[in-house]
């Protein structure tokens, strides 16, 4: 699994009301240019903060919120499990796409090879907690978490593209998503 | 544990506390977050009581900032309590995700480190913090206590509509001793 296919899969199994927060660098930039839509929120700066806004999405809504983390962007805000896993909330799956490595940047290796993050996220208390290695684990992980706070690690190879596009009218994308948030039309 | 004990010490309303509380409720406040500071106790003693308002706590000063920002998407009032050195942890979150999103949200802020500070940590962070606002270009106000604190926030969250920024109220130790 690579990270075009990990997202691919995401966003094959997600329902059509599911929230999309996308974290920092090339996971947003991915998304951003192949599926871009009024539901996706994305966090080009504030690295790490991709889960905290996901808490705060999912405590002032009832829809399902899937936050699309990376390995580098959770260990930054590491904190932020703690602080989900008290506030518990049923409707966030929290999936950190895992390359063990700074991406984005030059690949330089990251910390994540020498832990186990579901391990962590299990400790604090999400309700459920596992690391996938294929794309159909990854569809059935989502699915299966459906309804209690998940926590998926998804584990992929390095490389890929890396000229996407990047989110540049950041107003517009917040203004078409409060709006679909409130059932408004865009 | 439950800090009740801290609240049992308290003078039974402080009016300048009372007032500001009058002031976020009448703005539609009904999300807090933040880190506490000692100088802030007030706040978030009636932050955290007001079944009006869900209050989350969180571990480091970023986190609040991104789960205001997501409450804010969702369509709640959220309102951030921090001291300034947490200003200065969260200054990226601030600058780069509320900034460039025009996201207009109330900060409160201790300011330690002004005048009749003692406790030398907060020396550099009390002379910088106002520069660091000002650098952002983003509405402040510090309160005196000769000021109607409640003028104070409403004007306040005006300006930050009106800029479509985040904007900062800082207090110093002992904004709500009358
Ligand atoms: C505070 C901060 N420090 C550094 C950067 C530079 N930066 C951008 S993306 C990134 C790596 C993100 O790594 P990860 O979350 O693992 O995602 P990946 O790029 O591997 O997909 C870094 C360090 C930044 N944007 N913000
Ligand atoms: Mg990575």
């Amino acid at each position: 699994m690579n990270r075009e296919s990990a997202i691919a899969a995401i966003m094959d199994v997600i329902d059509k009301d599911d929230i999309v927060v996308a974290t920092t660098g090339l996971i947003s930039r991915e998304i951003f240019e192949k599926f871009d839509s009024a539901r996706n929120f994305y966090n080009p700066g504030a690295m790490g903060l991709v889960s905290s806004i996901g808490l705060g999405i999912a405590l002032g809504s009832d829809r399902r919120v899937i936050v699309i983390d990376g390995d580098s962007s959770l260990l930054m805000n590491l904190g932020t499990l703690v602080t989900i896993g008290k506030c518990q909330p049923r409707n966030l799956l929290h999936i950190v796409i895992d390359n063990e490595s700074y991406g984005s940047c030059s690949e330089e290796e990251s910390m994540s090879g020498s832990v186990s993050l579901s391990k962590l996220a299990a400790t604090a208390n999400y309700a459920s907690s596992l690391t996938v290695f294929d794309e159909s684990s990854l569809k059935h992980a989502i699915l299966e978490s459906e309804g209690r706070l998940g926590f998926i690690v998804t584990k992929i190879t390095l490389g890929g593209r890396r000229d996407f596009s990047r989110p540049l009218d950041l107003v517009s994308i917040k203004d078409r998503f409060t709006r679909h948030l409130k059932g408004w039309p865009s | 544990m439950n800090n009740s004990h801290f609240n049992n010490l308290e003078k039974p309303h402080s009016s300048v506390a009372g007032k500001l509380r009058q002031a976020l409720i009448e703005e539609g406040i009904d999300f807090s977050v933040g880190v506490p500071c000692g100088v802030l106790r007030r706040v978030i003693d009636f932050l955290a009581h007001d079944e009006r308002i869900m209050h989350i706590t969180v571990n480091r000063e970023p986190e609040a900032i991104g789960v205001a920002a997501g409450a804010y998407l969702a369509g709640k009032k959220p309102v951030i309590y921090i001291q300034n050195s947490g200003l200065f942890t969260a200054s990226n979150d601030i600058s780069s995700l509320l900034i460039p999103y025009r996201m207009p949200l109330v900060l409160i802020v201790s300011l330690r480190g002004c005048e009749g500070e003692d406790a030398p940590q907060h020396f550099v962070n009390g002379k910088a913090t106002m520069p660091l606002l000002e650098s952002f270009g983003i509405p402040y106000v510090v309160f005196e206590q000769d000021n109607d604190i409640y003028d104070v926030v409403r004007n306040l969250y005006r300006r930050a509509e009106d800029a479509q920024l985040p904007a900062v109220l800082l207090l110093k130790r002992g904004w709500d001793k009358t």
